[in-house]
């Protein structure tokens, strides 16, 4: 019987270049951090040192999960995997990416809150986990295959309920843009070259044993009940996109399903229906991402919702496409969501029947076939965008030679024929020319490679391009001041969505404002999109509680992309959710009694922890003007119309000025410096943190 | 922890009781108590839609989180991991055809709550597998239950689960009428319904090897040979 609720227990340790395998306990050692990104980043700050570069046996990998994964808890699919990344220019620092599927929960089956991967083995190697047991096993045989057959070669050998993490030719080739992937379409960015670094191919992992709930078990359905009541789409967004009976109100949202909708590719096929919130046994038809993304005609290929463990939000979807295999020779069924659902279609600025016909889907099935079976990662389609920018500026053709330039296709490319794929897809992950080689490496590299200023790609919002080789990811045109303080935090993509999620939810303004004034004490917290008013202290405090908040879920096993809850589909509630679902469900699956403000200040642990990190990384203490900074579009506007008037996302820089200051107020932080003080350090128990980098002179 | 329920003396008496319809041979007579045969059919059963399963397993969460107070697929009485990947024939038979790695159908395995002659009851040495009303489940008592997963070599559909923990098999009790599957289902893939025999409907998963003890077979003898 295990002996915590919640936590597996153990964290597995594996060194690669002596075959060590060691276990530690979780609660000793890692409580005060969860799980997920809490231990990643401790791990990191404890064991790796400063200067190590990615792809060295010095840098490790950490894959997390936190005392909810497993559990019945809703949306706790997803496992955090923490590593110094490789796409992060010009200095490799810290960050996580994030795989769904069922990895995640048959890890804590197994017995297990984490696994950290060190040091390089000789040759390919592969990780077998079976409850409680791990072994390092030959990979040579797989060493080259995709991640399918590579997958499928270890389910033959651990049985068809393991779960399976692999890298493609990608990882194994080193690109930077790589991933690794499991359950067929679920994937962590920038992964796969550091596994590849290590020789790690892939880690499988089975488990027959439970996670227990310490609280007791009426009690415990009763709050996991309340959560799904909660729940709206993806996005938790909790109004439908089309009038609906029950429904007081609609917009457009990613909550699609709706009488007259159907998976057509089931057989027979199924109406997705009305989907009235009370009706908790219709909440997977509310989504269908191919069809919000893909358009009306992604509905006739539907065969069914898919995604994570434990999840009833389907955000995942399966499409049927039989005119791919006669067409392209490959699989008529394939699937994924958002970026990577879209990955082959973003290459292209055209197609022949429009960007939501049959072709794009086609375009899409290929990319997916291709991309999730090579392992390449898309940056949040940053690879795209930069692909379609510097061939319609001719930049590729000045940079590569003749030669290669003459082996692409490009009348096919521009054309919006999807076989132009089968040409660069391959040779990203062979690294096999300049172009190809080149995309592989990430944004940052790619501009320093082929001599572009950084700034270029900072001044056009459709390139989309943030800072450190990475993109924007919901800031100033979804959430106004908020979104660019959110999106200066981070080392890569933020992959933060407690902000957008609520933001786009779908509730009229007026709505919005009212819940907005119970959390973050003034209906002033939110504006409409593209309708902003200058900064206030409340956006600075939304702020501060979507950092906390996504730092939470990605320590507690939930899904940010899902979370938080704190807007509902309930008018009888009018549309509150419940701002204190994490601290319930933690307190009773573990045992260990949080308050929601408690919970909120492990959060706070941890995201300071990863702010140390980056700053004793980056070696200096200037983070308001090194690390934070913000790219010129976000203080343009295409048409030239002045900030805060409707209809642009256009900020200002005094006000973005007054901003930044008030976020760091909010955090306790220097305002000069952007650097968190050795107060703020001590007062979330992370002493030995403001002493280390006291030491180093790092501190305001 | 228990597994399913505990009952009361005077309940599972009552439930025997009705139960043994047949006794052995008469020299054995008093000299051990007579071995239990189902007779009763269940009332209740649990049917499931491949095509509306979306993969969650939140059935089986909820089977045993509200049941047994831990998350484990394992020990759920709705089986829907083993066959999620590839699908009931899993990867020994050539192409993936079922599951994420196919077509994309999850078929989801149930109790079937067997008519009598009932497999893994008849396995039984201990008589560990009775009747319990209102639904008339085919139910592991945990009072008698060994731990011999002698009842696990008996389904042909693998429906038995062994709880490690406790040291106890377990099956589908139908959680008393309101099955907490059922309740759990995001995508209405499982319905709870008026029992019908699906036993020669749906193909067994595995040859059961278990063998009926010579007192449990003389019983066969006793009703059917007249």
């Amino acid at each position: 019987m295990v002996k915590h609720g919640g936590w597996a227990g153990k964290v597995l340790r594996i060194d690669l270049s002596t075959g060590r395998i060691s276990t530690e306990d979780t609660i000793e050692k890692y409580k005060d951090y969860l799980g997920g990104t809490g231990i990643g980043y401790r791990v990191i700050w404890d064991e790796v040192p400063t200067g190590t570069k990615p792809f060295d046996p010095a840098n490790k990998i950490v894959f997390g999960v936190g005392p909810l994964a497993g559990t019945g808890a809703p949306c706790n699919g997803r496992i955090a995997v923490t590593t110094l990344w490789p796409t992060c220019w010009p200095k490799p620092l810290v960050a996580s990416g994030h795989m769904g599927g069922h990895f995640a929960a048959e890890l804590k089956y197994a017995g297990f809150d984490a696994v950290i991967i060190e040091g390089r083995a000789d040759s390919p190697v592969w990780l077998q986990v079976v409850d409680g047991k791990a072994e390092i096993k030959d990979a040579r045989h797989l060493w080259g295959q995709g991640i399918r057959r590579t997958t499928v070669d270890i389910n033959q050998q651990m049985g068809p309920e393991a779960s399976v993490a692999a890298i493609g030719q990608a990882g194994e080739n080193l690109v930077p843009m790589s991933v690794v992937i499991n359950s067929y379409s679920h994937s962590a960015g920038g992964i796969g070259g550091v596994m590849g670094s290590k020789n790690l191919k892939a880690i499988g992992v089975r488990g027959t044993g439970s996670v227990r709930i310490a609280g007791d078990k009426g009690e415990w359905e009763k709050v996991v009940k309340l959560h799904l009541s909660l729940l709206g789409s993806v996005n938790q967004h909790v109004v439908p996109n089309s009038p609906q009976p029950w429904a007081e109100y609609y917009s457009d949202t990613r909550w699609v399903g709706s009488k007259g909708r159907k998976w057509g590719s089931a057989n027979p096929n199924i109406d997705t229906g009305a989907c009235d919130p009370h009706n908790l046994n219709r909440i997977a038809y509310r989504t269908n991402n191919a069809a919000f993304f893909l358009g009306e005609k992604a509905w006739q290929y539907t065969v069914r919702g898919n995604g994570c463990s434990s999840c009833p939000i389907r955000c995942h979807t399966m499409l049927k496409v039989p005119s791919v295999s006669s067409k392209y020779g490959i699989p008529a069924v394939g699937q994924n969501t958002c970026v990577g659902l879209l990955f082959g279609r973003d290459f292209f600025k055209t197609f022949p029947d429009g960007p939501r016909g049959q072709t794009a889907i086609e375009a899409c099935m290929v990319g997916m076939h291709l991309a999730d079976d090579l392992g390449i990662w898309e940056n949040y389609g940053q690879m795209q965008r930069d692909f379609q920018q510097l061939y319609y500026s001719g930049t590729i053709k000045n940079k590569v030679g003749e030669d290669e330039f003459k082996s692409y296709s490009w009348d096919q490319y521009e054309k919006g024929d999807p076989t132009f794929l089968f040409e660069l897809l391959p040779r990203i992950a062979n690294k096999q020319d300049e172009l190809a080689t080149s995309l592989g490496l990430g944004t940052g590299y790619l501009l320093e490679r082929w001599d572009i200023p950084e700034r270029d790609w900072q001044q056009d919002q459709k390139i989309a391009y943030w800072k450190l080789g990475h993109p924007k990811h919901h800031s100033s045109e979804e959430a106004g001041q908020c979104g660019v303080i959110i999106n200066t935090q981070y080392n890569r993509d933020v992959q933060c969505h407690s902000h957008v999620n609520f933001i786009r939810n779908g509730l009229p303004l007026k709505v919005q404002k009212q819940l907005a004034a119970e959390i973050w004490g003034s209906s002033d917290a939110v504006d409409a999109v593209a309708a902003y008013s200058p900064m206030n202290i409340y956006k600075a405090k939304m702020a501060k509680w979507s950092l906390l908040r996504k730092e939470l879920h990605d320590s507690l096993s939930l899904c940010n992309w899902m979370g938080p809850w704190i807007a509902s589909p309930l008018k009888e509630r009018n549309y509150r959710g419940e701002d204190s679902i994490e601290s319930l469900l933690y307190s009773l699956a573990t045992g260990d009694k949080k308050s929601r403000e408690e919970l909120d200040e492990v959060a706070e642990r941890i995201f300071l922890l990863h702010r140390a990190l980056t700053i004793r990384d980056m070696g200096t203490k200037e983070m308001r003007t090194q690390h934070d900074t913000i790219p010129d579009w976000v203080f343009t506007d295409p048409a030239g119309k002045a900030p805060y008037t409707k209809g642009t996302n256009r900020m200002d820089r005094e006000d973005i000025k007054l901003a930044m200051d008030m976020y760091y107020e909010q955090m306790g932080w220097d305002k000069k410096s952007g650097s968190p003080t050795v107060a703020a350090y001590h007062r979330l128990g992370l002493g030995d943190v403001a002493d280390e980098l006291t030491k180093r002179r790092l501190v305001p | 922890m228990d597994v399913n329920h505990i009952f009361s003396r005077r309940e599972f008496l009552l439930v025997s009781g009705v139960m043994v319809v047949a006794v052995s041979a008469p020299q054995a007579w008093g000299a051990k108590e007579a071995p239990l045969i189902i007779m009763d059919q269940a009332k209740g059963l649990i049917i499931a839609d491949p095509t509306k399963c979306v993969g969650c397993r939140r059935c089986e969460l909820a089977c045993s989180e509200f049941n047994d107070g831990k998350a484990s697929p394992t020990i759920s009485r709705i089986k829907i991991s083993r066959n999620l990947n590839f699908g009931p024939k899993g990867l020994h038979t050539g192409q993936p055809g079922q599951g994420t790695w196919g077509n994309g159908l999850v078929i989801q395995d149930v109790c079937k709550q067997c008519p009598h002659p009932v497999p893994c009851a008849n396995a039984c040495p201990n008589d560990a597998i009775v009747v319990i009303p209102p639904t008339n489940a085919r139910v592991v008592d945990s009072n008698k239950c060994i731990g011999c997963k002698m009842c696990q070599k008996a389904c042909p559909w693998e429906m038995m689960s062994f709880d490690s923990d406790t040291n106890r098999a377990t099956k589908c009790f139908l959680c008393d009428g309101n099955p907490k599957c059922v309740e759990a289902c995001p995508a209405e893939a499982l319905s709870y319904v008026t029992w019908r025999d699906l036993t020669d409907k749906v193909p067994p998963r595995v040859v059961p090897t278990a063998v009926v003890s010579p007192d449990k077979a003389q019983t066969c003898n006793d009703c059917h040979m007249k």
